[in-house]
C-alpha cells in the first residue's frame, strides 16, 4: 500500500511538472496578449511528431539532437503563425473571438495534416534513459526522473529568461501594462509574437517528453489543450505562479483518481475541482479579481 | 518642432478630433485645455501613435503619422496618462530602467536612471514595488519612466488630477525643472487654469475636438468663447 502511494505521488509529480511546463506557456500567451490559443494542443502533437521524424534518421538517434532541432523549428513556426494569422486580427473589432476561431481552424488543419502525413496509428518514441532504480517493491524509472528534471529545468530557464533578459523584461512590462510599455519604447507586437513562439516551444517540448510515455497520435493534443486550460483557469488566468501550483495539483489529482477509480474518471474529477474552485473563487487560485 | 496638420479622428459617427492644426516650438511649455470629452487625451493618443488618424503629424519635419508607438517613443516623444500607468510587480528602479532600456536612443545607462530617480524624488523608495506606491509617487514614477527615454517632448495628461495644493506645487516645480534644467519641450493637458496660466507660454482650447482658440494663456482664458464653452456662463 505504501509503495503504491509513493508510486502515485511520484507519477503525479512527474506529470505535474510537464503540465506545468505546458500550462505556463498557455498562461504566458493569455497573460501577455489576452488571446485564447486553441491550436495549443496541436503544437504539443507537433513536438511529438518532430521527435518521431528526427528519430527516423539513424544518425540523429539522440534526444539532445531532437531538442536542439525541435526548439528552433517550434519557435519559428509559432512566430510565423502569430505574425500571419493572429496579429492581423488584433486590429479588428472582437479580435478575441476571431483569434479563437482561427486557432481552432489551425488545430483542425494541423491534426488532419498529421493524420495524412503520419497515419492514424500511434507512434512511439524511445525512452530518453533506459533502466530503473529498484528498492524492494518500489521502482522508479530513470526516464521519469529525466522527464521531471527536464521539465523543471525548462520552467526555471523560463523564469530566468523573464527576470534577466531584455526580452523577458519587455514581456513582463507588456503583460502588466501594454499601453504603458509601448510609450516607453517596447515593441508590443514583437512581444506578442515572441511569447506565442516561446509558448509553442514549451508545449512542443512537453509533447516530446510525454510522447515517450503516452505515444503520439494526430488528435492527442486535445486532451492536453483541455488540461492546460483547466490548469490555467484553476491557477488564475494569466498568473504564472498560479499555473505552477495548479499543474502539480492536477498532476496529483489525476494520479490519485486514476489509481483509486480508473483513468476514465480523471477528467471528470478535474472538471469537478475546477468548477468547485471557480464557484468559491472565480478568479482562480492566484488570479486577480477582474 | 511638432506640427499637426488637419488632424481628424473619428470613432464611427463620433468625431473626437476635428481638423486640428497647431505647432509647438522647441523648449516651449504648451497647454491644452477643454471640457471633459473635448478630445484632449485622444489627441495625445494620436500623437503617441496609439490610434490611427487622418491628416499628418510632423516631428522635427519628419512625418510620424502611422508610426508604431514604440518607434515614436524612440524618436523622442514621451507621455504620461491621466491614470498612472505603471508596472505593479516591478520596483521603481526597474520601472524607470525599462524606460531607459527600451526608449532611449543611447541605450541603457544606469547612471542616467539613478539621475532620473533622484530628479523625481524617489531615491528613498527605489526598491519599492510600484504597486505599493501612493498616487503622487505613481505620478512621479510615470514621469520618471517617461524622462528615462530621454525625450525631446514630454506630453503630460492632467498631472495635477487628484492632487492637493502642496502636491500641485511640487508637481509644478518639477515640470518647470524638466523644461528649464533638462531642456525638454512640454505639452500639458490640465483643468487647473492657475497651473496653465503660470506654466504655459501658449494655450490651446478645444471643444468636441475643434479648436476654439489658441494663443497667450491670459488672453485665451479671458476670451468670451472660452468662458462660455469651458469656464461656464459669466454672471453678467
Amino acid at each position: 500500500m505504501l509503495t503504491e502511494i509513493i508510486d502515485v505521488i511520484i507519477s503525479g509529480m512527474i506529470n505535474g511538472s510537464v503540465y506545468a511546463l505546458m500550462a505556463v506557456g498557455l498562461t504566458l500567451i493569455y497573460g501577455v496578449s489576452k488571446a485564447f490559443n486553441f491550436a495549443y494542443g496541436s503544437f504539443y502533437s507537433m513536438g511529438g511528431y518532430l521527435a518521431f521524424l528526427v528519430f527516423g534518421f539513424a544518425f540523429l538517434h539522440n534526444y539532445l539532437i531532437v531538442f536542439c532541432l525541435a526548439a528552433p523549428i517550434l519557435f519559428f513556426f509559432g512566430y510565423i503563425i502569430e505574425k500571419l494569422l493572429v496579429a492581423p486580427l488584433r486590429k479588428r473589432d472582437d479580435w478575441e473571438v476571431k483569434v479563437m476561431m482561427i486557432t481552432l481552424g489551425m488545430a483542425l488543419f494541423l491534426d488532419n495534416s498529421f493524420q495524412v502525413v503520419f497515419g492514424a496509428r500511434m507512434k512511439s518514441l524511445p525512452s530518453i534513459l533506459e533502466g530503473s532504480f529498484e528498492a524492494g517493491e518500489f521502482i522508479l524509472s530513470y526516464q521519469d526522473v529525466v522527464i521531471f528534471i527536464l521539465s523543471i529545468s525548462g520552467i526555471l530557464t523560463f523564469r530566468w529568461f523573464l527576470n534577466n533578459t531584455r526580452t523577458g523584461m519587455s514581456v513582463r512590462a507588456v503583460a502588466q501594462n501594454p499601453a504603458g510599455a509601448q510609450i516607453v519604447g517596447i515593441p508590443k507586437e514583437f512581444v506578442f509574437s515572441a511569447t506565442f513562439a516561446i509558448s509553442t516551444v514549451m508545449v512542443g517540448m512537453g509533447g516530446i517528453l510525454l510522447a515517450q510515455k503516452y505515444f503520439v497520435t494526430p488528435d492527442g493534443g486535445w486532451d492536453i489543450l483541455v488540461k492546460s486550460w483547466v490548469i490555467t483557469a484553476f491557477g488564475g488566468m494569466g498568473s504564472i505562479k498560479g499555473s505552477l501550483y495548479a499543474a502539480f495539483i492536477v498532476g496529483m489529482l489525476e494520479a490519485f483518481v486514476g489509481w483509486q477509480f480508473g483513468m476514465t474518471w480523471t477528467l471528470i474529477a478535474l472538471f469537478a475541482v475546477l468548477l468547485t474552485t471557480l464557484v468559491i473563487r472565480p478568479q482562480g487560485l492566484m488570479g486577480k479579481r477582474g | 518642432m511638432l506640427k499637426l496638420r488637419n488632424v481628424t479622428k473619428k470613432f464611427g459617427e463620433l468625431t473626437a478630433v476635428n481638423n486640428l492644426s497647431f505647432e509647438v516650438s522647441q523648449g516651449q511649455v504648451f497647454g491644452i485645455a477643454g471640457p471633459n470629452g473635448a478630445g484632449k487625451s485622444t489627441l495625445y493618443n494620436l500623437i503617441s501613435g496609439l490610434y490611427s488618424f487622418e491628416g499628418s503629424i510632423l516631428f522635427n519635419n519628419k512625418d510620424i503619422s502611422g508610426l508604431q508607438p514604440h518607434k515614436i517613443a524612440k524618436l523622442g516623444i514621451s507621455r504620461t496618462f491621466q491614470i498612472p500607468q505603471t508596472f505593479p510587480s516591478l520596483t521603481i528602479e526597474k520601472s524607470i530602467g525599462v524606460g531607459n532600456y527600451f526608449g532611449s536612443r543611447d541605450g541603457f545607462e544606469p547612471s542616467y536612471v539613478d539621475r532620473i530617480i533622484d530628479f523625481v524624488n524617489l531615491t528613498d523608495k527605489r526598491k519599492k514595488l510600484t504597486g505599493q506606491l501612493n498616487l503622487l509617487d505613481k505620478k512621479m514614477l510615470m514621469i520618471g519612466a517617461a524622462l528615462a527615454t530621454k525625450p525631446a517632448i514630454l506630453m503630460l495628461d492632467e498631472p495635477m488630477a487628484g492632487s492637493n495644493a502642496k502636491e500641485i506645487k511640487s508637481l509644478m516645480e518639477l515640470i518647470k525643472r524638466i523644461n528649464q534644467d533638462m531642456g525638454i519641450t512640454i505639452i500639458i493637458i490640465e483643468h487647473f487654469m492657475k497651473v496653465l496660466t503660470e506654466l504655459t507660454e501658449r494655450l490651446l482650447i478645444i471643444e468636441t475636438g475643434t479648436e476654439i482658440c489658441c494663443g497667450d494663456p491670459v488672453e485665451v482664458t479671458s476670451d468670451p468663447r472660452v468662458i462660455e464653452c469651458y469656464l461656464g456662463d459669466s454672471h453678467d
